[in-house]
């Protein structure tokens, strides 16, 4: 037994586990601060955050970048800290070549006249905060939280503060794909499931033709179709139907037609492998024992159909949640996505702590969410028979 | 069904067996190239890599690079490169070069880089191959009096209809301001300066119900075909293409100011065909081939010397009269201020246009 199970149980936990913890860890690890700037950061845990920090700390944080510069660390560091502050990693990469330890004189005054942002405060509190080999930063931020100045966790200023925003609305478009998918995978699952193995692979393949188009050619299409000048709206305006062109896509309306046409088939394949093995014979015997048809369909035919329901429901709804090229190519600017931010951090800013932090956040909401609807449903009625 | 199955399933495992079989044993050099694709990349191919790699007996393999520095990051830190050298815009030439992602080398032994002047000249790890810019296009078709300035870009009331813009705060910032009154070799000093990405946010709030957000340069000239803009921001090959191929007649006012910068070669750490790299460098950067080059895409070229040999026609849509028009997106102040702000002004920009 145990000896069956353990290529899969080791695979998952090499594949899976491992990386996603990694992954997770991301979030949190800060090692690059207090590894790149052991002074400082020893020099600054008995500073009490008021003021400026000591000479020795001046001293240390010269030492450190002293022996950082020309390496590739500096810049790195750099980085790392411009997360915090925009502009810390010119403070960084300018102070490191320049810094002269030899110099006679307090390495205060030096290092003030060599930029004078390390007068303020602000950056060696922001040096101090970030001094453990963890740091709550990455996380915070995705819940648009910040350290104020007092050092108190405050709310980010209301023009930078968008996570909280843009999860909600990722939460909302994928539930209202998640209802449309039901709402029409729902009947074709029924009709499939009744129809000649002929027809019901004719539309089985239908179903999947979406699935074999490239993702950008899927999109241009929708765009060619739906746009003002489009196929839709020339024919909806040549019959009179509508007095000018309308907006049907570069907005919700465009996504949802888009996200709903990739994601239909998640719902309709599950559905239909489990509608297929509801015996016919089961709704004949409720109607002979006197169930009118729509009594026999919603107590008889509908809690079989549950488990297949709710398997296509939420593989939709998690795929959905993980959207962005497609809110990119046929959303408007209110329908990104927060997938856009995890890659936008992931490739373009190789800021990783806040890619793995809005994951996180994302993981995080999920698990709830099918913690709630275990509760509601019963998770064993989630498991696909 | 099953037997659909087990034919796919054998289809499938065809497919595999020709994938894993051990390539024919190719004794010429590869020398690895990431670029963008697209119009872009064919251009190169035919005038570059094509009859370098002919007269060189190589050979030059493309690869997909959208300028995620993320991709040069994972090859260089791994050890495990694919690349030999991309082809990468100035911010990347800059922080690959300082974080030790590209090699350092040193041009002016293979190059005379006066030529490159007017582009900001060589950087240490990278080469200007070509100068795209971003300016003010409209359809000569459909709008009859021309607008001569970001200003009237701004005037809905004398040119009506919607305005397409850049779905990013760098570029759309700095057209922003010319259009508040900024000269444009000015715009990065003002943008920089405190109260900068204010001004700039407050000036495309004036518009902002005309707007339509575009996110990629198809996008762009899309919306000025089909009429569904009046007035877009767009790049100048992108353009220039169109017209050739499309037959329109989109017409480019660089003279209202312009966002421009070059792309540039760079070689990856740790490359085994650096000197290749070099060599091919040196061809494509040729005045000769840089104008062929001109010819084929319409971006202008990074070797000034290449204007001499264009005609008037040719140099309808390039910036050469309109250079001090220019907001240059190269230089110590654009790299240090993007770098510094790029990330929190996205979110902020991000913000902006949802509201």
């Amino acid at each position: 037994m145990l000896a069956l199970v353990a290529p899969s149980v080791l695979f998952i936990a090499l594949f899976f586990v491992a990386p996603l913890g990694l992954f997770l860890y991301r979030s949190i690890d800060n090692s690059e601060v207090p590894g790149w700037l052991p002074r400082t950061t020893a020099a600054l845990a008995s500073w009490s955050g008021e003021g400026l920090p000591d000479e020795p700390a001046f001293r240390a944080v010269a030492e450190d970048l002293a022996a950082l510069s020309g390496s590739t660390a500096l810049p790195l560091l750099g980085r790392r800290l411009n997360h915090n502050i925009p502009g810390f990693r010119g403070l960084i990469t300018g102070t490191g070549g320049r810094v002269d330890l030899a110099k006679p004189g307090r390495m205060r005054e030096q290092l003030i006249a060599i930029d004078a942002r390390w007068g303020e405060p602000a950056y060696w509190q922001t040096i101090r905060r970030e001094r453990h080999v963890v740091t709550p930063f990455y996380l915070l931020s995705a819940l648009d939280l910040r350290y104020g100045a007092s050092g108190a966790i405050e709310r980010a200023p209301a023009e930078s503060a968008i996570f909280l925003g843009l999860l909600g609305r990722t939460l909302a478009i994928s539930l209202v794909v998640t209802g449309l998918c039901v709402l029409l995978g729902f009947p074709l699952a029924v009709t499939m499931a009744g129809a000649s193995p002929a027809r019901a692979n004719a539309l089985l393949i239908l179903v999947l033709i979406p699935f074999w188009t490239s993702l950008l050619v899927r999109s241009t299409a929708w765009v060619i179709l739906l746009q003002n000048s489009g196929v839709v709206n020339q024919l909806l305006v040549g019959l009179g139907l509508a007095q000018k062109p309308i907006p049907l896509i570069f907005n919700r309306v465009g996504l949802y037609i888009a996200m709903v046409h990739v994601l239909l088939p998640f719902m309709v394949l599950p559905l239909y492998s489990v509608l297929r093995n509801i015996p016919p014979e089961l709704m004949r015997a409720a109607a002979s024992l006197g169930a009118p048809p729509a009594v026999a369909f919603l107590r008889v035919y509908v809690p079989q159909a549950l488990p297949g329901l709710v398997a296509g429901a939420s593989l939709v709804f998690v795929l959905a949640l993980g959207y962005y090229v497609t809110p990119a190519l046929v959303g408007g600017p209110g329908d990104q996505m927060i997938g856009y931010f995890i890659a936008y951090f992931t490739n373009t800013a190789v800021n990783w702590g806040m890619a793995s932090a809005l994951g996180t956040l994302l993981l995080l909401v999920v698990a709830l969410i099918y913690l709630a609807l275990g509760r509601v449903v019963g998770l064993n009625r989630l498991a696909v028979r | 069904m099953s037997k659909i199955s087990r034919r796919w399933i054998a289809l499938a495992a065809a497919a595999l067996a020709l994938v894993l079989a051990p390539p024919a044993v190719v004794a010429q050099t590869k020398l690895v190239v990431g670029n963008a694709g697209g119009s872009s990349a064919d251009a190169e191919r035919k005038v570059f890599y094509g009859p370098f790699a002919s007269a060189n007996k190589i050979t030059i393999q493309e690869e997909s690079f959208n300028q995620e520095l993320a991709k040069i990051r994972s090859q260089v830190e791994t050890g495990n490169l694919i690349w030999d050298m991309v082809s990468t815009t100035a911010i990347n030439v800059a922080t690959g070069c300082e974080e030790g992602l590209l090699e350092k080398v040193d041009w002016s032994k293979y190059f005379d880089p006066k030529v490159f002047r007017d582009v900001g000249g060589v950087s240490e790890c990278g080469v200007p191959y070509l100068f795209v810019s971003g300016g003010l296009a409209y359809d000569g078709n459909r709008i009859k009096e021309a607008p001569k300035s970001w200003a009237d870009f701004w005037n809905v009331r004398k040119w009506p209809g919607k305005r397409g813009l850049l779905y990013r705060a760098e570029q759309t910032f700095e057209i922003a301001l010319m259009a508040d009154g900024v000269p444009p070799a000015k715009a990065m000093e003002v943008l920089a300066a405190p109260g900068g990405p204010d001004r700039a946010l407050k000036k495309l709030d004036e518009i902002k119900p005309h707007i339509h957000w575009w996110k990629n340069g198809a996008e762009s000239i899309n919306l000025l075909a089909s009429g569904e803009v009046a007035m877009a921001y767009a790049w100048n090959g992108r353009v220039a293409s169109a017209n050739k191929t499309n037959n329109l007649n989109l017409k480019m006012e660089l003279g209202a100011g312009h966002v421009s910068g070059c792309q540039y070669w760079a070689i990856m750490k740790g490359s085994k065909n650096k000197e290749l790299a070099i060599k091919f460098i040196q061809y494509a950067v040729m005045a000769q081939n840089q104008a062929d080059f001109v010819r084929v895409i319409s971006y202008g070229p990074a070797n000034r010397d290449a204007y001499a040999l264009l005609s008037d026609q040719e140099k309808a849509t390039l910036p050469g009269q309109h250079l001090d028009k220019a907001s240059l997106q190269l230089g110590k102040l654009y790299l240090g201020f993007w770098l510094a702000n790029g990330d929190s002004l996205l979110q902020r920009f991000v913000k902006f246009a949802a509201q």
